[in-house]
C-alpha cells in the first residue's frame, strides 16, 4: 500500500480508527523522528519560558520589597492614606493614589465613548474612502511615544488649557462646580486629557479589530428586520465585539495608570490633595519620576519612591481583577443574547413608545 | 597672518597670563589640600599629561567624554565645551543635563566620566562612589534668578525673605500684597521644581536664614534640594520647565537659573541681601557674593545670603566631579586639561550667558583639585 499523508495525519489524530494497521510504521517513523524529539523542545521552550517569565516577577517583587521595605516598615499601612513630604520623613502615597485613579477614570470617561464612537464609524459606517485611510491613520497614531504626547500638552495644550478650555469649563452650569479654582493650564484635568488623548488611538484600533469581526450575517439580519445602520452598530455591533473591547479598554486602562513622564509634565506636580479637576497634583507615576533620580541610594527616601512603586503594582492589579469580575459578573447574570436579539430589540425600540 | 586669527592670539595671551597666575597660587596651596596625594607629586618630564595652564592644547588625546548634572550649568558647559572642540577636534564632550542628583548618582556608579553639580557631593554622597576618592572642581558661578511674569508690574520689585517665603508657603496669593501699583486680583502662582535641584537648594537655604515663618512652616533648618513646599504652586521639572510655565503663565514666579531668566527675557525681583540692600541679579552682582568665597572649598561651598551693599543673595558655584584614579590614561588626561581649560580660559564663554567669571580663589581649587589626578597605578597625571 501507498503512503497517504491525509491517512497518516487521520491516524495520528484517531489511532482507533480502522485504518491504522498500514500505515503504523510511517507514524513510528514520525513520532521517532519528529515528533519525539520537537515535542520535547517544545515542552523545554514552554517550561523554561513559564519558569524565566515567573522568575523574573519573583526577582522583581523581591527587589522591589526588599529596596521599600525601610519605607514600609517605616510607614505601616499608612502609606495608603498619608501625604508625601520627605522634609518630614512622610512617604504616603494617599495623594498619589487619588490622583492615579482620578487621572485614569476622566481620562477613560472622555476616551471610551470617543473611541467606540470612532471604531464603530470606521467599522461600518464609514465609506471605505473614509476608513482605510483613517484606519491607518488610528493604527500610526496608536505607535507614538508618550513623551510627544507630553512634550505637545506641555507647549500646546498648556497655554490653551490656561487661557481659553478652563476658563469656559467654569463657566458652564452644573459641571461648574468640578472646575472651581484658578485656571493654571497644568491640572488634573489637562493630565486627564493627555492620556485620553494617549489612549483613545489604542481604544479605536482594537476594538475597530474587534468590530469587524462581527459576523456579516449578523449585521444583516438586523438590516434586514430594517434597524438603521446606527441601531446595528449599537445594538448588533458593540455587543458582538464585547471582549475585543474590554480589552481594548482594560490595555488603556493599563497605560493610563502607569504613564508617568507625560503626566509629569502637563499635571503640575503638586502633592496637595485635589479639590477639584483643575486643581494642579501628582499622580503615582508622576511622583516617581520626579523623586527617583533625586533620592540618595540607601536613603529613607529612595524606599519610600521604591514603595510607591509597589503601591501602583498592587493598585493597577487590584483595578484590573476587580473590572475583569465585574464584567464577568454582569454577563452571567443575563443569559447571553445573540446578534439578532438585539436587532429585534432595535426594531421594537423604533417601532414602540419614543425610547 | 589673516584676521581671522587675530582672537585666538589674544586667547593665547590670556591663557598665558591665566597660567602664569595659577603656578603662582598653587605652589602656596596645594601643599595644605592635596594631603592624601603628597607622595604622587611628578614633575613635566615624567607627568604623561604634562602641566596645567588652561591652554586648549591640541596635544589632548583624542577622547569622548560623557557627563551628566545639572541642567544650571548646561548653557555655560554646552556653549564652552562646542568652544573647546574648535581647537581639539579629538575631543567631544556629550553632557547630558538631567539634573544634579543624576549627576551625583551617575558618578557614583561610574556611568560617567564627570557629574555636575551646585551642591558638591557630601562625605556620605563620596563614601558611596564605586570608584573611590572624588575630586570636586568648581567650573562656573551663577545665580538664581527669581523670575515673574506679572503684566504691568514694575521691573526689579523688592522681595525680602518674609514675602519670598508667605509667596511659596500660598500665605501671600495676590501681587497687590506685594507691591501696591499692582492691581488687587492678580493671583500669584508660585513654581518650583518637580525634581531636586541646585536652585531650590540655595532658595531653601535663602529662606531658612531670613525667614523663621518659613522654618516654622517646613519644620527643618537644613536646607534641601527637593523642594520643600511641593503642596503649594505648580512643580515643574528642570530650569527649562519652570521657564516654560513661568513664560506662558501670567501671574507665575518661579526660581531659575540666571541665565535661563536672562535667556528667557524674564524681569526678576530684587532681594534684600543682609546688608540691607535689595538687588536684582546681574553678573556684577552675582561676582560680588562670588568674591565672598575666599575659603572655598567642596564642604565650604556656600555663598547664599552674603553680604555687600551689591551682593545679589542667590549665588552658587557649579562643580564638575570627576574620579581622583582615572582608569584610562588618556580618558583622565582629556578630562583634566578639558577641565583645566574650563575654569580659566573657557570662562569667556561665561559672561554673555549669564554667568559671572570665576573668581581667582575659584580657579586656584579648580586647579590643586585637577593636579590630585592619577592614572590606575596611582602616580599623577600632570605635574605642578
Amino acid at each position: 500500500m501507498t503512503y497517504r499523508p491525509d491517512a497518516a495525519v487521520s491516524t495520528l489524530r484517531t489511532p482507533e480508527a480502522s485504518s491504522w494497521e498500514p500505515v503504523a510504521g510511517i507514524a513510528s517513523i514520525l513520532e521517532r523522528r519528529r515528533s519525539r524529539p520537537r515535542g520535547r523542545l517544545y515542552a523545554a521552550v514552554r517550561w523554561g519560558g513559564a519558569a524565566v517569565f515567573a522568575g523574573v516577577f519573583l526577582l522583581l517583587l523581591v527587589t522591589l520589597f526588599h529596596q521599600a521595605w525601610a519605607a514600609l516598615a517605616h510607614m505601616g499601612l499608612s502609606i495608603l492614606w498619608r501625604g508625601w513630604n520627605p522634609a518630614k520623613a512622610q512617604f504616603g502615597a494617599g495623594v498619589f493614589i487619588v490622583g492615579t485613579l482620578l487621572t485614569t477614570v476622566v481620562a477613560l470617561v472622555i476616551a471610551v465613548p470617543v473611541g467606540l464612537g470612532t471604531a464603530t464609524f470606521l467599522a461600518g459606517l464609514a465609506p471605505r474612502w473614509v476608513a482605510a485611510p483613517c484606519t491607518v491613520l488610528v493604527e500610526f497614531l496608536a505607535a507614538i511615544p508618550s513623551i510627544v504626547v507630553g512634550l505637545w500638552g506641555l507647549i500646546v495644550l498648556t497655554p490653551l488649557f490656561a487661557r481659553h478650555v478652563e476658563p469656559f469649563l467654569k463657566e458652564v452650569p452644573l459641571l461648574g462646580a468640578l472646575f472651581h479654582g484658578q485656571p493654571l493650564g497644568a491640572s488634573i484635568l489637562l493630565a486627564s486629557v493627555v492620556l485620553a488623548i494617549m489612549v483613545l488611538p489604542t481604544i479605536v484600533a482594537l476594538s475597530r479589530v474587534a468590530m469587524s469581526g462581527v459576523a456579516m450575517a449578523d449585521r444583516e439580519a438586523g438590516l434586514a428586520l430594517a434597524a438603521t445602520r446606527w441601531q446595528v452598530a449599537r445594538k448588533v455591533v458593540i455587543p458582538g465585539a464585547r471582549r475585543g473591547i474590554r480589552a481594548a479598554v482594560t490595555l488603556a486602562m493599563g497605560r493610563a495608570f502607569g504613564e508617568a513622564i507625560a503626566v509629569a509634565m502637563v499635571i503640575g506636580n503638586n502633592t496637595a490633595l485635589p479639590h477639584s479637576l483643575l486643581s494642579p497634583g501628582a499622580t503615582l507615576g508622576s511622583a516617581i519620576v520626579n523623586s527617583f533620580s533625586e533620592a540618595n541610594p540607601g536613603s529613607l527616601e529612595k524606599s519610600g519612591v521604591v514603595a510607591l512603586v509597589i503601591v501602583l503594582l498592587a493598585i493597577s492589579v487590584l483595578v484590573n481583577a476587580g473590572g475583569q469580575l465585574l464584567l464577568r459578573v454582569r454577563e452571567e447574570g443575563p443569559p447571553p443574547r445573540g446578534p439578532v436579539d438585539g436587532a429585534v430589540e432595535a426594531i421594537a425600540g423604533t417601532v414602540g413608545p419614543a425610547s | 597672518m589673516s584676521r581671522r586669527h587675530a582672537p585666538a592670539l589674544l586667547a593665547t595671551a590670556a591663557v598665558a597670563l591665566a597660567a602664569a597666575a595659577c603656578s603662582s597660587t598653587s605652589s602656596s596651596t596645594s601643599s595644605s589640600t592635596s594631603s592624601s596625594t603628597g607622595a604622587a607629586t611628578a614633575d613635566a618630564s615624567t607627568a604623561p599629561g604634562g602641566t596645567l595652564g588652561g591652554a586648549a592644547n591640541t596635544s589632548t588625546p583624542a577622547a569622548s567624554l560623557t557627563g551628566a548634572g545639572a541642567s544650571s550649568a548646561q548653557p555655560f558647559l554646552t556653549r564652552a565645551f562646542y568652544d573647546y572642540s574648535r581647537s581639539n577636534h579629538d575631543v567631544t564632550v556629550n553632557y547630558s543635563p538631567a539634573g544634579s542628583a543624576v549627576g551625583i548618582s551617575d558618578i557614583q556608579s561610574q556611568n560617567v566620566d564627570f557629574g555636575q553639580s551646585e551642591v558638591p557631593m557630601s562625605a556620605s554622597d563620596q563614601a558611596k562612589a564605586k570608584g573611590g576618592p572624588i575630586l570636586q572642581v568648581p567650573v562656573d558661578l551663577g545665580g538664581v534668578a527669581i523670575s515673574y511674569n506679572v503684566p504691568g508690574a514694575p521691573k526689579n520689585l523688592h522681595l525680602d525673605g518674609d514675602q519670598l517665603a508667605g509667596i511659596y508657603l500660598g500665605t501671600i496669593t495676590d501681587w497687590h500684597q506685594i507691591d501696591s501699583s499692582i492691581p488687587s486680583g492678580t493671583t500669584i502662582v508660585p513654581v518650583h521644581r518637580a525634581d531636586s535641584s541646585g536652585p531650590g537648594y540655595d532658595l531653601d537655604r535663602y529662606l531658612i536664614d531670613t525667614s523663621p515663618t518659613w522654618v516654622g512652616a517646613i519644620g527643618t533648618s537644613t536646607p534641601s534640594k527637593t523642594w520643600p513646599k511641593a503642596n503649594v504652586g505648580i512643580g515643574q521639572q528642570l530650569n527649562s520647565g519652570v521657564a516654560n510655565y513661568v513664560k506662558q503663565t501670567p501671574g507665575a514666579v518661579g526660581y531659575v537659573e540666571y541665565a535661563y531668566a536672562l535667556q528667557n527675557g524674564f524681569t526678576n525681583a530684587a532681594l534684600l541681601n543682609p546688608s540691607g540692600s535689595y538687588v536684582s541679579p546681574s553678573i556684577a552682582s552675582i561676582a560680588a557674593a562670588g568674591s565672598h568665597a575666599t575659603n572655598l572649598s567642596s564642604a565650604n561651598f556656600d555663598i547664599v545670603n552674603q553680604p555687600g551693599a551689591g551682593t545679589y543673595p542667590l549665588a552658587n558655584f557649579s562643580w564638575t566631579l570627576i574620579y581622583q584614579k582615572q582608569p584610562v590614561t588618556n580618558t583622565g588626561i582629556a578630562l583634566g586639561k578639558l577641565l583645566d581649560w574650563l575654569a580659566t580660559t573657557g570662562q569667556r564663554n561665561a559672561v554673555p550667558l549669564g554667568y559671572a567669571p570665576l573668581p581667582a580663589d575659584a580657579q586656584t581649587v579648580a586647579h590643586t583639585e585637577l593636579l590630585q589626578l592619577e592614572d590606575s597605578s596611582g602616580s599623577a597625571l600632570f605635574a605642578s
